[in-house]
C-alpha cells in the first residue's frame, strides 16, 4: 500500500473515528456509514483527510471496518493515523446520530502527529490541499 | 403465511444435506417425511423419468446404481453431465443438487406452511469460484427467488457461537462427505470473526470409506482395483458397506461386512462376510485424520499460534462422529471438543441464522401495490449485537412528513421524535432487549401533528452475535501476458468487493475476425505465476463482437465484482471503441483428462528426481524432507489417476487439483535452490534502491525502503525464497519509483526502448513513436516523453512461452 494510501485511506478516518474507538463503536460507525451511503445521504459522501476531502464508497466502508476488526491491521491504522485538520470539513454526522467518539478533532492525537505530514514528505495538511 | 420473517439455511452437502430455519428466536432442524434430520444427497430417476431423493434414493443404490446418482457436489462446475440410461437423460450436477434442495424446501413447506423464496445455502470455504456459481445456478433451478451463497464454515461457527459469547480463539474442524475446512474464530464483545481458514478440498468422508472400502478388497484377496472399469459395480457395493461398518464401530469396536449377494469380479463370484475391528478401521483412516490435522497445525502458525493456544474445538461433519477423530483432534491440537451440538446439522443452522444477518426473509417479497401509505427505505441491521444500533430512513414520493418515532412491539421502549429532512432523510437509534427478535413499528407525523399511514408500518431487530463481512478464502486477480498475475482481491479481503484495474493489450483484435478473441484470463490463488494458480472463468473480447479493431497497446478497463456468498461478475470496459464485454466464459472447473493427467505427473516426477539430486548434493535437509511429502502426494496422485481410467470422474479432478498444488510446492523447492542467485540479487537491489531512494526519493519512500530492507533481512534470515523474491519486488518498484525523478531518467528509458524497436510488435507505430520521442526530448517535454515511453513499452513484444502458460492471457 502506498504511504498515500496509508495516510487518506486510514480505516479510522474512512470511519470518521478517533484513535481510541472501541470495536463497538467500529461497528456501529459502519452501520451507519453503509446505511446513509445507501440511501443516498450527501453527508457521507466525503470524509476529511489530511489529504484534503476523499470520497466516501461502501467498498471503503467495509474494508475499514474489517481492518479494524484486525488487531494486526488496526495497529497499522493507528500508527499511520494522521487526523484531518480540525478546522477543515469534517463529516457533518446528524445530530441523532453523534456518539462522541465518531469526532476526529482528538486534541490528544493531534498535539502527537503535528509535524507526521512534513516528516513524511508531504508538507502541513493545509498545503496539501 | 407468517406474519414475522422466517428465515431459512440449507446445508447442501457430498453426501448429506439439511435444512433449517430461524424464526428470531428459535432455531429449528427440519426434519424429512422419514423423520430424519438430513436428508441423504442421493438422486434416482427411474424408466418414467420419475424422481426419487433422499433416503428411498439411496436404499437404491445398491440394486440400481446405475440409476442413482450421489456425490454429485464434487462435480459441480465441472460441466460434466450425470446418466441416467433408464429414462434416457442426462442431469448436470446442478440440476441433481436443484432436485435435493426442492425436496428440502418441500419438507419446510409441509411443516410450517410457508413456500421458501429466498434462502441461504452454504459451500465449502475453499470452494472456487466455478463450483459457487453452479450451486447458485442449483439454487435458481430449484426455483428460488434469491439466495445467498456462506461458507460453511462460517455457519458452523455463527451455530455454535449463537447462545453463548465467551471470547477468545476457537477453531471450527469441518470435515464433511467430500471436503475438509477448518477456520479460526474470534468472538469478542458479540461479534465473531474469522480471523483466517484452511482446509483441502479433496478429503472427506468419502475418502474414508474408500480407505475401509481398500481394507475389505485387500481382505478379499485384492482382486478389486479401481484402475479397473469393470470393477466399478462391485467396488461401489463394497463400499456402501464399508460405510455402514464405519457408522457401527462409532459404537462398537467390531462391525461386519456382509453383502446379500455375491460380488462378481471377472466373471467369478465372491461372498463377502468380513469382519471388521476399529483398530483396523482406525489404522486404515489415521493418515487421513493427520493429514486434516497437518491443516489445522498450518493455520494456527499461520496466524502465530500452536498447539493449546486455543479455547475449543467445534466439530462438524459426519466423519468426527469417529471416536479416533475426536480423540486425535483433542489430543494434538490440546483443546478441549464442545459438546452439545449437532455435528450433522450445525452447518444448516448457522445458514439460518446467517439469513438474519442479511436480512433475507425466506417468505416471497410482497407487493406494495394498493399500499396508500407513505414508502420510507429503511437501512439498519437485521441482526445486530450493538444493544442500541442505528435505523437509518428515507421518505420516497410525496412531501415527507415532519417527524418519525419508532416503538418496540413489546411496549418497553419508545424513542423519542426524530425530525425528518426536507428530503425526507432521517437518522435514529433503537433499544434492543438482549437475545430476541424484537419488531418496531414507524410512526410517522405530519407539521401539524397528524399520523400519517407508513409503508412498511414495521420491522425486526434479531439482537445476538453477528459476524462481520466474509473474507474471501483465496486471493482473486488477472493472468497477464507475461505469466504474472494481477491481484484483484488479496485472500481475506472481505466481501462483497469490487475493484478496477487498467491493462494493456498484446496484440491487435480485428473487426469482424471470426477467430480473433483476446482473453482476460481471471484466476484465483495465491502465487505470483499465472500457470500455478486456478483459472476460473475467462472474459472475452471477441473480434466479432467489437464495433471496430482494437490496436495492440490499447487501454482495457478490467472491473471484478464479488458478492458475499463469493460470486463473480467481471467486464471488461474498452474505452478505444466505447464498448463493454461483460460475458465471463469457460466458468468452469477445467477438465481433467487421464492421459493429460499422465503426461503431467511423468513431467512432475522428472522435476522431483532433478531437485532431489540437487538437495542431496547441497545438503539440504529440510528440502529433501519436503520432497519426500511430495512423493507421497503424487504416489496419492497416482492411485486418483488409477480410478480416472477407471472412469471416476471425481478422481480425476482430484489428481488435477493435487498436481496442481504439488507443482506449486516443486517450484518453491526450486526457487530454493537459487538461493545464492537469490541473495545476490537482493543484496544488489538493496544497493540500487539505496542509493536511489537516498538521491530522489521522499521521506516516507526512505521510511518504506527501510521496512522492506528489514523485511529482506527477516526473509534471509528465514532463509525463505519466496518471501525473499516478494520483498525484492517490492524494493525494486521503491527504486524505480525514485529513479523515475531523476532528470536524465526518461531520456534514459527512451535509449533503451527505441533501441529494441525492431522487435515491437506494430513496427510503423513504434517507429512514429521514437520520431516523436526525440522531438520531445528537443523541446524538453519531459511529460510527452514518459506518453511516448510507455506507448512502446506496450508495444514490446511478450514471450510466447510465457503467454501460453498464462492461459494466452491478452492482457498486460
Amino acid at each position: 500500500m502506498s504511504a498515500e494510501a496509508r495516510l487518506g485511506d486510514n480505516p479510522l478516518l474512512v470511519l470518521g473515528l478517533g484513535l481510541g474507538a472501541t470495536r463497538m463503536e467500529v461497528e456501529r460507525q459502519a452501520q451507519l456509514l453503509l446505511g446513509m451511503l445507501e440511501l443516498g445521504f450527501p453527508d457521507a459522501a466525503t470524509y476529511p483527510s489530511p489529504l484534503g476531502p476523499r470520497p466516501r464508497t461502501p467498498d471503503l466502508v467495509r474494508a475499514a471496518a474489517a481492518a479494524l476488526r484486525d488487531p494486526g491491521q488496526r495497529l497499522q491504522a493507528e500508527l499511520w493515523f494522521v487526523p484531518a485538520d480540525a478546522s477543515g470539513d469534517r463529516t457533518p454526522t446528524p445530530e441523532t446520530s453523534s456518539p462522541p467518539s465518531t469526532s476526529t478533532s482528538d486534541s490528544r492525537t493531534e498535539s502527537i502527529w503535528t509535524d507526521a505530514l512534513a516528516r513524511l514528505g508531504w508538507g502541513p495538511a493545509r498545503e496539501a490541499r | 403465511m407468517a406474519d414475522s420473517p422466517l428465515y431459512a439455511g440449507f446445508d447442501l452437502g457430498t453426501s448429506n444435506s439439511a435444512a433449517a430455519i430461524f424464526d428470531g428466536d428459535q432455531v429449528t432442524v427440519i426434519r424429512n417425511a422419514q423423520g430424519g434430520a438430513v436428508t441423504p444427497s442421493v438422486v434416482r430417476l427411474d424408466k418414467a423419468g420419475r424422481v426419487t431423493v433422499g433416503a428411498r434414493a439411496r436404499r437404491m443404490l445398491e440394486q440400481d446404481p446405475a440409476n442413482t446418482a450421489t456425490e454429485f457436489k464434487r462435480l459441480m462446475g465441472t460441466g460434466r453431465a450425470i446418466e441416467f440410461p433408464a429414462a434416457g437423460v442426462s442431469r448436470s450436477p446442478e440440476a441433481l443438487s436443484a432436485e435435493v434442495l426442492k425436496a428440502l424446501r418441500a419438507d419446510i413447506a409441509d411443516q410450517r406452511g410457508v413456500e421458501i423464496a429466498r434462502a441461504v445455502i452454504s459451500v465449502p470455504a475453499l470452494f472456487e469460484l466455478p463450483q459457487s456459481a453452479a450451486t447458485s445456478e442449483a439454487a435458481r433451478l430449484a426455483g428460488f427467488e434469491r439466495v445467498e451463497l456462506l461458507q460453511e464454515p462460517i455457519a458452523s461457527a455463527l451455530a455454535a457461537g449463537w447462545r453463548e459469547d465467551q471470547g477468545g480463539a476457537w477453531l471450527v474442524y469441518d470435515l464433511g462427505g467430500g471436503t475438509f475446512d477448518v477456520s479460526l474464530l474470534e468472538t469478542r464483545d458479540g461479534l465473531l470473526r474469522v480471523v483466517g481458514h484452511d482446509g483441502d478440498n479433496f478429503l472427506g468422508g468419502r475418502d474414508f470409506d474408500w480407505a475401509i472400502t481398500e481394507l475389505c478388497a485387500t481382505k478379499l484377496g485384492g482382486r478389486l482395483a479401481r484402475a479397473n472399469p469393470a470393477h466399478a459395480n462391485a467396488l461401489r457395493t463394497l463400499r456402501l458397506a464399508a460405510e455402514d461398518a464405519k457408522i457401527e464401530l462409532s459404537r462398537s469396536p467390531r462391525a461386519q461386512v456382509s453383502l446379500q449377494g455375491p460380488l462378481v469380479i471377472d466373471g467369478d463370484e465372491l461372498e463377502v462376510d468380513l469382519e471388521l475391528t476399529r483398530d483396523e478401521v482406525e489404522a486404515a483412516c489415521r493418515p487421513l485424520v493427520e493429514r486434516s490435522l497437518e491443516v489445522c497445525l498450518r493455520l494456527l502458525a499461520n496466524h502465530g499460534l500452536a498447539a493449546g493456544g486455543i479455547a475449543k474445538v467445534v466439530l462438524v461433519g459426519g466423519p468426527t462422529v469417529m471416536p479416533m477423530v475426536r480423540a486425535a483432534v483433542a489430543a494434538r491440537l490440546d483443546a478441549a471438543v464442545a459438546d452439545g451440538l449437532d455435528p450433522m446439522t450445525l452447518v444448516a443452522q448457522g445458514a439460518a441464522l446467517y439469513a438474519a444477518t442479511a436480512g433475507l426473509d425466506g417468505r416471497a417479497a410482497k407487493s406494495t401495490t394498493g399500499s396508500t401509505g407513505r414508502r420510507v427505505w429503511l437501512q439498519y441491521p437485521a441482526v445486530s449485537s450493538d444493544l442500541t444500533p442505528h435505523v437509518v430512513g428515507r421518505f420516497v414520493g410525496g412531501a415527507p412528513p415532519a417527524s418519525v418515532t419508532l416503538a418496540r412491539g413489546d411496549g418497553g421502549w419508545r424513542g423519542t421524535p426524530a425530525s425528518v429532512s426536507p428530503d425526507g432523510g432521517f437518522i435514529t437509534t433503537v433499544t434492543l432487549v438482549p437475545r430476541k427478535a424484537q419488531q418496531f413499528t414507524i410512526e410517522a407525523v405530519d407539521a401539524a401533528g397528524a399520523t400519517l399511514e407508513v409503508e412498511p408500518p414495521s420491522f425486526t431487530i434479531v439482537q445476538g452475535v453477528t459476524i462481520g463481512d466474509p473474507p474471501l478464502p483465496r486471493a482473486i486477480g488477472v493472468a497477464l501476458a507475461s505469466n504474472g498475475v494481477q491481484v484483484y482481491f488479496e485472500r481475506g479481503a472481505p466481501l462483497p468487493a469490487r475493484r478496477t484495474f487498467r491493462h494493456k493489450t498484446v496484440e491487435t483484435v480485428a473487426k469482424g475476425g471470426t477467430g480473433s478473441v483476446l482473453k482476460i484470463p481471471i484466476v484465483q490463488g495465491e502465487l505470483a505465476h499465472a500457470h500455478l494458480c486456478r483459472l476460473v472463468g475467462t472474459l472475452e473480447i471477441p473480434g466479432a463482437e467489437i464495433k471496430d479493431t482494437v490496436p495492440v497497446g490499447s487501454t482495457v478497463e478490467v472491473t471484478i465484482e464479488l458478492d458475499r456468498g463469493g460470486r463473480m461478475a467481471a467486464r471488461a470496459l474498452v474505452p478505444v471503441i466505447d464498448q463493454v464485454f461483460e460475458r465471463v466464459v469457460h466458468l468452469l472447473v477445467p477438465e481433467a483428462d487421464p492421459a493429460a493427467l499422465d503426461a503431467s505427473i511423468a513431467d512432475l516426477r522428472r522435476r522431483l528426481q532433478a531437485a532431489r539430486l540437487d538437495s542431496f548434493q547441497r545438503r539440504q535437509v529440510q528440502a529433501i524432507e519436503r520432497l519426500d511429502k511430495i512423493e507421497a502426494r503424487l504416489a496419492e496422485a497416482e492411485k486418483d489417476i488409477d480410478a480416472a481410467h477407471g472412469g471416476d470422474a471425481d478422481a480425476a479432478q482430484k489428481a488435477r487439483r493435487g498436481l496442481l498444488e504439488v507443482d506449486a510446492t516443486l517450484a518453491e523447492v526450486e526457487l530454493a535452490h537459487q538461493w545464492p542467485q537469490l541473495e545476490n540479487e537482493a543484496r544488489s537491489i538493496a544497493i540500487i534502491a539505496t542509493s536511489q531512494i537516498g538521491a530522489y526519493g521522499s521521506d516516507a519512500e526512505k521510511k518504506l525502503l527501510d521496512e522492506v530492507l528489514a523485511a529482506i533481512d527477516a526473509a534471509r534470515a528465514a532463509k525463505d525464497p519466496a518471501e525473499l523474491e516478494r520483498q525484492v519486488h517490492l524494493a525494486r518498484r521503491l527504486a524505480t519509483a525514485a529513479y523515475q525523478r531523476n532528470p536524465a531518467a526518461w531520456e534514459n528509458y527512451f535509449d533503451d526502448a527505441a533501441s529494441e524497436v525492431s522487435t515491437s510488435t506494430d513496427l510503423p507505430k513504434a517507429e512514429q513513436l521514437v520520431k516523436d520521442g526525440k522531438a520531445a526530448i528537443d523541446r524538453g517535454d519531459t511529460e510527452a516523453l514518459k506518453r511516448i515511453v510507455r506507448g512502446l513499452w506496450d508495444l514490446q513484444p511478450i514471450d510466447v512461452a510465457a503467454r501460453r502458460m498464462s492461459f494466452d492471457s491478452g492482457v498486460r
